[in-house]
């Protein structure tokens, strides 16, 4: 087995754009391995954009080892609504973001190493990669039943999943991107990838959910401290380096000019969520109050995260029908989001309504309407 | 019969300017809707002139690399974009790949069948599987492109190597 004392750690990394890099791509085919000091998923989504956009892979490849606080990511072209349960994610306090790659929706905590590969795009193989990774688990454990699949994925067993991959192909640069998971909280990770949403009519790319399982559940010893150890001497190794992995800090910008703005970037709503395929919800909800159960059928178009079109049947005896027409309009061209739809909700009882019948009424469809969000 | 002469004699006039006019509408049509030969990037986007809008689609040799496409990310109606700037997203097999406009350009077109089709591209990427259309704002960048057999012969060198 390979221990961490194997490895120099060496400091902060100082790269600071292209003089800097030169000096990576000036030897012969080389593997630089980098590993974050965040555990802030869009700090290390960033170094990775960073390095997409400004390092010069002509010469080296490189190996970006990052693991993140709870959260989930999504996949460049994915509808959060249908891929996980925002509710319970807001109330654990789970992070959602969305990859600049492809492919499905992923949980991570710090039970799970993320593995980035950048390589020139001309040189992208993601079987490579995962050979590597599998090599790299075998030095620790050299009867795991481990093997890739045609998606790609690592299948354990031939049945449960411990690595899922997804990759960006740009104009030089591409990068291969893989989960690995070794302890993760499997009690969270199925429910969070459960949407509870019902009625969303939409083309984005849907996540195919596989049976998953911890490599430490096979193996105690395979924390992820030793996984991204093994993984690291085995990529050396591939370039016959000496092994050596350079800790970096995402937050560092004179080494890495430009990364905090691509931070935000990703943390935006306009890109978490307003990057969501154009998509409907059609859905049916049923209100009690007092002694009735009102049946409500609304329908909405969503484009760009933006309401574009929205339809609400409500009966005239329920609620006055100026009321009702206000909230259509005023829903047109808002988020869909629950702040924006709560607040939007509220400020026209305000002006509309001062009637306690229709308050009370109010608040259980504006509950309704944010449970769909 | 001077005068119905005369009339006659403008009459002529005047259908012969038409016909000149027709015949100059005419060739003027047949020249612009001849589409120039199909040109390739070397990213593997291809554009065909006509009428003065390029459509763009990928190559052969992209869509069989790329695999089944899933999902096509493209950019709206309108946007201006520069040459060799991203337009789009195309996913398949988890993958994103960006995709580069071959010309200087407005988009005034997306493929919208793509939206409910994305394997068009691969069925049909020359034709039903095309991208976008854009204005061709800079004809002269249309002459840095490669034609069909350059292309061909560098796609042969790639396979090769």
């Amino acid at each position: 087995m390979l221990i961490r004392s194997n490895l120099r750690r060496v400091g902060l990394l100082s790269v600071s754009c292209s003089r800097r890099i030169a000096k990576f791509g000036s030897s012969a085919k080389q593997g630089l391995i980098l590993q974050s000091s965040s555990n802030n998923v869009y700090e290390n989504l960033a170094v990775e954009d960073w390095i997409h956009d400004h390092m010069n892979l002509e010469k080296t490849n490189v190996l970006f080892l990052w693991k993140n606080l709870p959260s989930v990511v999504i996949g460049r072209h994915q509808n959060p609504w249908k891929e996980c349960n925002l509710h319970l994610m807001r109330k654990e306090g789970i992070c959602l973001a969305r990859r600049r790659s492809g492919g499905g929706t992923v949980y991570h905590d710090l039970g799970n190493i993320n593995l980035t590969f950048f390589t020139a795009r001309n040189k992208y193989d993601r079987m490579e990669n995962l050979n590597l990774v599998i090599r790299a688990l075998k030095s620790i454990e050299p009867h795991l039943n481990v093997q890739a699949t045609p998606r790609f994925d690592l299948l354990l067993d031939g049945k449960f999943k411990i690595s899922g991959t997804a990759a960006k192909l740009g104009r030089n640069v591409a990068y291969h991107h893989c989960t690995l998971l070794c302890s993760a909280d499997s009690s969270l990770l199925p429910c969070v990838l459960q949407s509870p949403y019902s009625g969303i009519v939409s083309n984005a790319t849907p996540s195919v959910p596989s049976p998953v399982r911890n490599l430490s559940q096979v193996d105690s010893s395979m924390t992820c401290d030793v996984v991204m150890d093994a993984v690291s001497l085995e990529y050396s190794a591939h370039y016959n380096n000496k092994p050596s992995v350079k800790l970096i800090d995402p937050k560092d910008e004179t080494s890495f000019f430009g990364i905090s703005q691509k931070k935000r970037e990703l943390s935006t709503w306009e890109w978490i969520y307003g990057k969501t395929p154009k998509f409907g919800v059609a859905t049916f909800f049923k209100i009690a109050y007092k002694e009735s159960l009102l049946d409500v059928k609304l329908t909405m178009d969503i484009r760009n995260g933006y309401i574009e079109t929205c339809s609400i049947e409500l009966p005239e005896y329920w609620i006055p029908q100026d009321l009702s027409k206000e909230l259509q309009d005023g829903l047109l061209g808002s988020k869909f989001c629950p702040k924006e739809t709560t607040f939007l909700l509220s400020t026209l009882l305000r002006t509309c309504s001062q009637d306690e019948d229709v308050c009370a009424k109010w608040n259980l469809l504006s509950e309704k309407m944010v449970s769909i969000m | 019969m001077r005068t119905r002469h005369a009339v006659h004699c403008i009459n002529t006039e005047d259908s012969l300017r038409c016909a000149l006019h027709h015949i100059n509408t005419h060739c003027t049509r047949l020249k612009r809707s001849q589409p120039t030969a199909r040109k390739f990037t070397d990213k593997h986007e291809w554009i065909l002139v006509e009428d003065g809008v390029g459509t763009v689609g990928i190559s052969q040799f992209a869509q069989e690399s790329l695999g089944d496409v899933v999902y096509c990310g493209l950019t709206d109606v309108g946007t201006n974009l520069k040459k060799m700037e991203e337009f789009g997203t195309l996913e398949s097999v988890k993958a994103a790949s960006e995709l580069y406009s071959p010309l200087t350009g407005q988009v005034t077109e997306i493929n919208d069948a793509l939206a409910d089709n994305p394997g068009l591209v691969n069925k049909s990427c020359y034709d039903e599987g095309w991208l976008i259309k854009v204005t061709v704002d800079v004809p002269s960048e249309l002459d840095e492109l490669m034609s069909e057999d350059a292309y061909k012969k560098y796609v042969k060198a790639l396979e090769d190597s």
